[in-house]
């Protein structure tokens, strides 16, 4: 049966809180889940109180500071800063989001981060991402062809079919979608999750992609794809603005249309 | 121990190449539920009282008693590929699940075949 607790080790105990310097003129407290497989301990929730006037706006900024001035063993994945990479998406206050592109201006009350939801946690923020990325390499997301590629230039596309893979391809993986969606939730071993999906869908209806239909039997299946049930968690939370539930949907609907 | 790579975990024994016309079906039975249901209600509503007599004679006519088997027949149908979804959301051992989804068929089907009977009964027998 499905899980809805967690395991005894994975229970949350209280942390410790690290109070803010003195002189601090604008302070906010920042909850944060820790967790460090070489203590043998249950993960902790850490309370740090910042002064946001010493940091920038993101919510990155305030783990890269605390990081730097209160506790350097704090570990997170981070790159671009600027919501290109998808390195640093974690759960921020109830919602996945990337924290490089969430102001914390806009969050209520305390700043509370949390590592993606249902992932096997590598320490502190960091999750286990391996099964999602072999999700994303199981819809062998590359152009499949039989036609030789023009000898003398590249494989045409008109505007209007690059148009149609232009949003999906702005995927940058950060699994905020996948790691939403409570039937991902119970079957990732069996469900690819919408972003393998998107990804799926992106390669699906390119133009100059020949392996359409081969594509579509490998999603045919109760468990790869019909495992979503239209929660739209994921395209609520993309960061991106993509529409991982329609793509899904699409994919449904070509199912039905090739039987009939 | 698992020592497949991720990937072997991921294809796992491959698609079922199946699940389309679960999906279909069920997206059509809920599409005829919604002139059945309506239908059901609303006649059984206007009737003038549920006295036994009045809801027998109701269903003795040809037009109600159709359209009462279709909406058990459909409705059974519906009631099946909707608890299959659960049950495979939430079963997680495979042998826990096959069984339970095989006592749920077998369940639809009496009911849907009792339902049918039960309408049978009442409408011939005042037909006499």
């Amino acid at each position: 049966m499905a899980e809805f607790r967690l395991p005894r080790n994975s229970r949350i105990a209280r942390g410790v809180t690290h109070a803010a310097a003195a002189g601090a003129t604008q302070v906010r407290a920042v909850r944060i889940y820790r967790f460090n497989p070489d203590s043998g301990e249950n993960p902790r929730l850490d309370t740090f109180e910042l002064d946001t006037k010493s940091c920038g706006p993101m919510v990155l900024d305030a783990l890269i500071q605390i990081k730097a001035a209160t506790d350097s063993s704090l570990t997170f994945r981070r790159s671009c800063r600027e919501g290109i990479c998808g390195s640093c998406a974690m759960n921020i206050n109830g919602v996945n989001r990337l924290a490089c592109t969430t102001p914390m201006q806009e969050l209520q009350g305390d700043i509370r981060i949390y590592p993606l939801p249902h992932m096997p946690v590598v320490k502190d923020l960091v999750p286990d991402l391996t099964h999602f990325y072999a999700q994303y390499a199981a819809v062998k997301p590359w152009l499949q062809t039989r036609t030789p590629a023009p000898p003398d230039r590249e494989r045409l596309q008109s505007k209007e079919e690059q148009e149609k893979i232009d949003r999906p391809a702005a995927c940058i993986l950060c699994a905020c979608c996948s790691t939403a969606c409570p039937s991902y939730w119970w079957n990732s071993e069996r469900y690819l999750g919408p972003a393998a999906l998107l990804a799926a869908y992106r390669w699906i209806i390119d133009s100059r992609d020949e392996a359409t239909g081969e594509r579509l039997d490998e999603l045919e299946d109760p468990f790869r794809l019909y495992r979503c049930h239209t929660i739209m968690n994921c395209t609520d939370v993309c960061p991106k603005d993509l529409n991982p539930a329609r793509a899904i949907a699409e994919i449904k609907k070509m199912l039905v249309e090739r039987t009939s | 121990m698992n020592m497949r790579s991720p990937l072997a975990r991921v294809l796992g024994a491959g698609s079922a190449r199946q699940g389309v016309h679960h999906w279909w079906s069920q997206r059509v039975t809920s599409v005829a539920l919604v002139p059945l249901s309506i239908w059901f209600l609303v006649s059984l509503l206007s009737l003038p009282s549920f006295d036994h007599w009045v809801v027998s004679a109701w269903m003795a006519q040809s037009s109600s008693a159709l359209l009462l088997i279709l909406f058990v027949l459909v409705a059974a149908w519906h009631s099946q590929l909707g608890l299959q979804v659960i049950v495979e959301d939430y079963v997680h051992a495979a042998g826990a699940r096959i069984v339970t989804l095989v006592a749920i068929t077998f369940a639809h089907v009496l009911i849907a075949a009792a339902g049918v009977l039960a309408v049978l009964k009442v409408a011939l027998r005042s037909a006499q």
